[in-house]
Order: C-alpha cells, then sequence, then structure tokens
C-alpha cells in the first residue's frame, strides 16, 4: 500500500490532539445569524486507548468529527491527528471513519463498495481481496457479499460502514454512532470488534449517546454539551464514589430474616443477596446479619452510573440538543 | 483519480435510464430508416439528419440529467463523506467524476454513432466517413454541458441546477440571437452585447450536421478550433467548479 508517510510523525505524539477548536453555523439570509456549535474544544487522545465522546443529539459530536475529516472548516483553531496537521494526506492512511447514517452506492455489492475503498487506498487486486474477504468475515456479511446494497438492511449498512472504516488496517479509527440502527447482535458484534481493535494496539475514538456503551468500552471519555466540553477523563476519575452508601454482598441468609435491618434497597442473585445500606448504619447492619448466621462477603462505595452522572451533569438536555 | 471515475462509469452504466436513452436514441434512427423509404432519393440524408439530432438530444439529456445527479446526490445522500475521508483530494473526486461521466458519453456516442453507421451501411450499402466529423463535435459539445452541469451542482440545489444548466446550454445554443440584439434593441450598450456573445458557450460551433449530412467539406483546422474552444471553456467551467467545490461546506 502506497502510504504517503515519509514523513511519519514521532509515536510520541498522540494520536488526535485538538486545540481551541470552535465552529459556528449561519442561519437564515436576510438577517443572518451564526449559531455557535463547537465553542474551542480541546482535548486530546494517547494512542492505544478507546475513547468515547459522549453527549446528547445536537451537542456538536458529529461536527468534530466532519472538522477533523475536512468535511467543515473550523472558525478557529487547529489539530494534529498521529502526529500530522489537519490538512496533511498522511495520517488519512493510517486512519478510518465511520460516518453516522452512512449511506453508500446501492448499485454496489458490498465487496465492490470494499473494492472501491480498498482502491482509494492505493491497495493492490491481492491485497484487497484478502482484506475483503476478512472483513467480510468479521461483520458477519459474508453470505451477502455479492448482494446489492440496496437490499440491505439498516443494521447491515452499519456494519458495511465499519468494514469500510477497516479496509486500511487503520491505527486510528473514528465510529460516529457505530451502534445506531443495530439490533442486540450487531451491537454485540461492534462491541467485541472495538475490544478487538484496542487488543491490536489501535486507537478507537467513537461517538454515542448510548452511556451503557462508553461505560463498558471506554478507557476515557469527552462529555460534550452545548459545543462546550463538560469534562474529560476516565471513567473512575469522572465518576464519584458515593461514599454516604454502601453495597453489602451477604450469603446464607433468607429475606425474611432480614426485617427490622436497615436496608435501603435489596436485589437476590441466586444464593447471594447485594443490600444498599447508609454509610452510618453498616455496623448496625453487619452485626444483624451475622447474628442471623449470615456471611457478609463484601463491602463497597457505591459508583455512580455514567447516566446518573449525565443526569446530574447536564440537568437534562441542552438547548437544541435531546436524548434519545 | 482513475478510481472515482471507474466508479462513475460503472454507476452511470446502471443507471438504467442510460439504457433507455440509448435504446430510444437507436429507435429514432430506426423511425429515420422508415421515413427513408417513404421518401424518393432523400433516405440517406433524412437517416443522417434524425440520427445526427437524435444523437445530439439524447446525449444532452444524458449529460445534463447525470452531470448534475453525480455531484449534488452524493452531497444529498452524504456517499461522499467516507470517501472525502480517505487520502482522496476533492480536486481528485471531483476530476474523477468529470473523466467517468465523459467516458460513460464517449460509449455512448460510439453506440448511437454504430447503430447510424449499421443503418446507412444496411440501406445505401454504403456510410460516409465524414459522419465522424459531427459526431465527433457532437461529443464535444455533451462535454462542455456535462461541465457546466458540474459547475452548477457544486454550488447549488440539485434543482437550481437542472434549471442553469438547461438555461445556460438553451442560451449558447442560440448565442446568435444574443449577436443580434445590436440590431433588435439599439439601446444595449455594444459592449455588453460582446461580453455576452464571447462569455456564453457557442454550441452552434459544434452543429457540423448540416454540413455533414449535405455533403460539404469539413475542414480539419475547424476540427482543431473548436477543440481549442471546447479544451479552453471546460478548463474554465471545471476550474470555477472546483473551487467552489474546495471550500463546500458538507453539513
Amino acid at each position: 500500500m502506497p502510504q504517503a508517510t515519509a514523513t511519519d510523525a514521532p509515536l510520541a505524539a498522540p494520536a488526535v490532539d485538538v486545540r481551541d477548536i470552535a465552529k459556528s453555523f449561519r442561519t437564515g439570509h436576510l438577517r443572518p445569524v451564526y449559531r455557535p456549535a463547537l465553542r474551542g474544544l480541546s482535548f486530546s487522545i494517547a494512542r492505544g486507548e478507546i475513547f468515547g465522546y459522549l453527549g446528547p443529539n445536537g451537542s456538536g459530536k458529529t461536527t468534530t468529527l466532519k472538522i477533523l475529516f475536512g468535511l467543515l472548516f473550523p472558525d478557529r483553531g487547529s489539530a494534529t491527528i498521529l502526529g500530522h496537521p489537519l490538512g496533511s494526506r498522511a495520517w488519512r492512511y493510517k486512519a478510518g471513519y465511520q460516518p453516522e447514517h452512512p449511506y453508500f452506492y446501492d448499485y454496489l455489492t458490498a465487496t465492490e463498495y470494499l473494492d472501491y475503498a480498498g482502491r482509494l487506498f492505493g491497495m493492490g487486486t491481492t491485497e484487497r481481496k484478502g482484506r475483503i474477504a476478512d472483513l467480510l468475515r468479521l461483520v458477519n456479511l459474508e453470505p451477502v457479499a455479492d448482494v446489492p446494497l440496496r437490499r440491505f438492511s439498516k443494521g447491515m449498512i452499519q456494519r458495511v460502514g465499519l468494514a469500510q472504516a477497516l479496509i486500511n488496517d487503520p491505527e486510528l479509527v473514528f465510529l460516529d454512532e457505530p451502534m445506531s440502527g443495530l439490533d442486540p447482535l450487531g451491537r454485540r458484534l461492534v462491541r467485541r470488534i472495538i475490544m478487538d481493535l484496542k487488543a491490536a494496539g489501535k486507537t478507537v475514538l467513537f461517538s454515542t449517546h448510548i452511556l451503557s456503551d462508553a461505560e463498558s468500552l471506554c478507557d476515557r471519555v469527552a462529555l460534550l454539551r452545548g459545543g462546550e466540553l463538560l469534562k474529560v477523563g476516565a471513567l473512575d476519575q469522572i465518576l464519584t464514589l458515593d461514599v454516604s452508601h454502601l453495597e453489602v454482598l451477604v450469603s446464607g441468609i433468607s429475606e425474611a430474616a432480614l426485617t427490622g435491618i436497615p436496608i435501603r434497597h435489596r436485589v437476590r442473585v441466586g444464593e447471594r443477596l447485594t443490600l444498599e445500606v447508609d454509610e452510618g448504619r453498616l455496623g448496625e447492619v453487619i452485626r444483624a446479619i451475622e447474628a442471623q448466621s449470615g456471611r457478609v462477603l463484601s463491602v463497597h462505595p457505591i459508583r455512580q452510573s455514567l447516566e446518573e452522572f449525565f443526569v446530574k451533569e447536564m440537568g437534562g438536555a441542552g438547548r437544541g440538543e435531546a436524548w434519545d | 483519480m482513475v478510481a472515482v471515475a471507474a466508479n462513475t462509469f460503472r454507476e452511470t452504466v446502471r443507471e438504467r435510464v442510460l439504457y433507455n436513452l440509448v435504446f430510444f436514441a437507436i429507435l429514432m434512427t430506426l423511425c429515420g430508416l422508415l421515413l427513408g423509404q417513404l421518401s424518393i432519393r432523400q433516405d440517406e440524408k433524412i437517416i443522417k439528419d434524425i440520427g445526427l439530432a437524435a444523437m445530439e438530444l439524447f446525449g444532452h439529456v444524458i449529460a445534463i440529467f447525470i452531470g448534475i445527479a453525480l455531484v449534488s446526490k452524493e452531497i444529498e445522500r452524504k456517499s461522499l463523506y467516507p470517501l472525502l475521508a480517505k487520502p482522496l483530494s476533492r480536486e481528485e473526486l471531483f476530476l474523477g467524476k468529470f473523466a467517468g461521466l465523459g467516458f460513460t458519453l464517449l460509449v455512448n456516442v460510439g453506440a448511437m454513432a454504430a447503430g447510424l453507421f449499421a443503418t446507412l451501411l444496411v440501406t445505401r450499402g454504403e456510410a460516409d466517413p465524414a459522419l465522424l466529423k459531427a459526431v465527433f463535435a457532437i461529443y464535444l459539445s455533451l462535454l462542455l454541458v456535462v461541465a457546466i452541469a458540474m459547475l452548477f451542482s457544486a454550488v447549488t440545489s440539485t434543482a437550481l441546477a437542472a434549471v442553469c444548466t438547461v438555461c445556460l446550454v438553451l442560451a449558447g445554443r442560440f448565442s446568435d440571437v444574443v449577436r443580434n440584439m445590436k440590431q433588435v434593441a439599439p439601446g444595449v450598450p455594444d459592449r455588453l452585447v460582446d461580453f455576452l456573445y464571447f462569455a456564453l458557450p457557442n454550441f452552434r460551433n459544434f452543429d457540423l450536421k448540416d454540413k455533414v449530412t449535405y455533403g460539404e467539406f469539413v475542414p480539419w483546422h475547424v476540427l482543431g478550433w473548436i477543440t481549442l474552444y471546447n479544451v479552453v471553456y471546460i478548463t474554465v467551467l471545471l476550474g470555477i467548479g472546483l473551487a467552489c467545490f474546495r471550500r463546500k461546506e458538507f453539513q
């Protein structure tokens, strides 16, 4: 593959480094109004990490990705990708992009489209054939490889989108709402592919408003609202520990035996019970359980979920934004 | 760019409308054959006339219809997003589309010309090679129409691009009317009339149908001049279109 990368950037450079990028859109013709979409974003993504770009619809996630790929031009700011400036062609040989709600030429088959994508990277015929076969297997589209895309469902198109983003075996993959339109099996498949990419040392940026996906996959996340970054960091740093309440895992005790013990919430899973108790009453609860011959297996402070964090931070969606 | 051009050709070939138009062009030639049988000694001229006119008409429809759709459809359906994210410049995409459509038109005009020659050979036992000069001129005019269509589709919506392209092509076909404005409307400044006359694409330059049909000799230098005119005009149009396409934001 002709990688136009004679001037390979140093490996120490972050995969993505965004500095003070701002963008506004003009609305109206007679009296134009400029609506800010991004307000001076700055963040960086280290090589090899899975970075979640989170925010409600309309918060600026797709606008950011479009600026990085040159589909929109920023009002101000700059960025480097894999150590190369945005305008450089070199990093594009090493990056893949799956757009949100992708549309591909419906007169082509999946094989033909991937072949076209491979040719744009200058890949040779043999290399393309091998890579296309691997990718169609990866996204479970082998049986429909030669069916025109116009007969594909939304979820299948989404998987073609993922395959074309990986055609060049990229070092850095940008996925814009990759779970959109996928059934549970498709979502599981995409999650597995993202984890495999990380295991192979690739960097993944994926934007989503589905918080459970971000929580289960991301090393770090950026939280976007109204074009502004609210937080950037590791989930463990962002999600605060709620030490006022504790989660106590117990076994060898029936629910009936818990009568009179001050418990806020209880969930039974097989032989075990998970109890949520106030921190000040922990000693009392443990003594009561031991008095009933139960066993305390673990005690943990309750960690805030990403969803709880979002709701708290945002107080609902911002203007022009919506959570699905 | 070659990959884009090849895919553009594949796209246009798989458009059923294209097949229909070629079919109609061939049908028109067959109509000419029928008319020719009804006339005495005029059959060859009628076949040539109708064949070339049909080739020009259907070629223009194809050039306008697909020239606009190729770029604006990509923008509206967002199918160019994953392409522009790859190591493919906007220039390569734009020019690749033009090259692909140019090749499609070459194949189409070639097919229609082959149909016309076959008709003449069957009915007259001979076909005048000078017809190829008119066919070549038609092909040049179609490339110019494509360049106009691509320019407008790079700067405006599909519908407006279609209207603007048709208007400019029609104005170019009747450029003599503009020149005669000096006599019809003496109040209009001469410089404005001259500017309009020279700025509009003069499609009459490419109209060699009558000369060829009636056996008039078309010198080679005429073909050279219209080729040069075509190349210069297309270069300017594509240059402007490219400048607009390069600055275009895809929201």
